[in-house]
């Protein structure tokens, strides 16, 4: 399977940034900062288990 | 009309800092004061004192290696920064006294202050200063945390002890803590901006992190290969040489073309040790000293340019940067770059914007 790490990273964009282009760049500073460069990774990138669990507890974080 | 006023003083009896301090602000209805001090006065002391000669006024600040005010860099000084009812509408400074809690918990008496929840304040009304004890090593996790809970961003720097490495203190509305963290939040009447600036270019040699002990900030391996010898290898040098090349050759997380400082402080076996959080799968880059006084300049004159004009910063500048300026003389040149305006800063050990850096300057600049 491929594709969900990106899909999580647009979705904690989205939620938090609302189209706000200065808050884009933040949020992905910050997930840069907590080890996961959203430029990394595409809709073809393999699902790695640890990158999701990662990706799973910023989720939880960001709540 | 918006009033910033700055003072500082070099004199050795607290009571009479404190005087000379209230007398240079004058006549002002201030409700605001952030003072830095040095940390051969007594925390305790220093806290109360100021609060007391400010006794309408929140004031908040922190112990320094060394204090920034307009046009000069000083040691063994207290330096403040008085704002007025026209400048600052509304301010809160709590304290976050234990270092392991959950930052959420301060949250809660700044959202009860201004009545808004953090997570919905707009981040162009209101802005944060984070003022950290600088031997916690605590940093990532409150500057973390804050960034998980709000948009509005929060700034600041680790508190200082003039290099002693003994202790760092914390001020807040008359009192002082040690493993503890200032967390204010203001609403500015005028607009405001922040500067990030660090003199490094970057090389083309890369140290992805491939094994790391975070909560230690030690790297253990880099490129799979022990980390002091990949270090020294990017350097094309030896592992005994490295440390000398740790002030003009730093590594950084590098997004979007701007660098996140990460420094090393000393080589232990064959790991690293930093003063800044490494995380596994990191790519960091090595990096090469350029120019403080040119690079300082360019960014603070491009803030004034974004808002208009400039009527007050405040400066978390690196202490590395500092002994820097001092080796090659500069430490003048540096503090004229601040003549003109009402500035005070001073030197940290280590600094926030969004994350935990090193070798940085952070800076708060209001219209």
């Amino acid at each position: 399977m491929a594709g969900k790490i990106k899909q999580m990273i647009d979705t904690i964009i989205n939620q938090r940034a609302k189209d706000n282009a200065m808050l884009v760049g933040v949020i992905k500073t910050k997930l840069m900062l907590k080890g996961i460069d959203p430029s990394k990774f595409t809709l073809q990138s393999p699902d790695d288990p640890a990158i999701i669990a990662k990706l799973e507890a910023v989720i939880k974080d960001l709540k | 009309m918006h009033t910033i006023k700055t003072a500082y003083s070099a004199k050795t009896d607290l009571n009479d800092v404190a005087d000379d301090i209230k007398s240079q602000i004058g006549d002002f209805e201030t409700n605001l004061v952030v003072f830095f001090a040095s940390s051969s006065f007594a925390p305790e002391e220093v806290s109360s004192l100021m609060a007391a000669a400010f006794p309408q006024a929140v004031t908040f600040g922190c112990s320094t290696a060394g204090e920034i005010v307009s046009g000069k860099m000083l040691t063994n000084s207290v330096v403040a920064m008085a704002f007025d009812r026209q400048t600052v509408k509304m301010a809160k400074a709590v304290v976050l006294e234990d270092l392991s809690r959950d930052s959420y918990d301060a949250f809660k008496t700044l959202e009860q202050h201004f009545n808004k929840p953090m997570a919905e304040m707009d981040p162009k009304q209101y802005v944060g200063i984070v003022l950290t004890d600088g031997l916690s090593g605590k940093e990532e996790l409150i500057i973390d945390r804050i960034g998980d809970l709000t948009n509005v961003n929060f700034i600041g720097g680790s508190a200082g002890d003039d290099l002693k490495f003994a202790a760092t203190y914390v001020y807040a509305n008359g009192k002082s803590y040690t493993n503890a963290a200032v967390l204010a939040l203001i609403e500015p009447v005028g607009d405001f901006t922040f500067v990030k600036t660090q003199s490094f270019c970057q090389l083309p040699q890369k140290l992805v992190v491939t094994k790391a002990n975070e909560a230690a900030r030690e790297v253990l391996e880099f490129n799979h290969k022990p980390a002091a010898v990949a270090y020294a290898e990017a350097l094309g040098t030896t592992v005994a040489d490295a440390p000398n090349h740790f002030m003009h050759n730093p590594v950084g997380l590098v997004f979007e073309g701007e660098p996140f400082v990460r420094s090393p402080q000393q080589i232990k076996g064959d790991s690293m040790h930093f003063y800044c959080s490494v995380v596994e799968g990191m790519e960091l880059t090595l990096l090469e000293s350029t120019d403080i006084i040119a690079d300082t300049k360019k960014a603070v004159d491009a803030a004034r340019q974004e808002l208009g004009g400039i009527s007050g910063i405040i400066n978390f500048n690196c202490i590395l940067r500092t002994l820097e300026l001092g080796q090659k003389g500069l430490s003048n040149t540096y503090g004229e770059l601040f003549s003109g305006v009402p500035t005070i800063g001073f030197s940290t050990y280590g600094e926030q914007y969004i994350g935990h850096v090193n070798q940085t300057a952070t800076i708060l600049v209001f219209r």
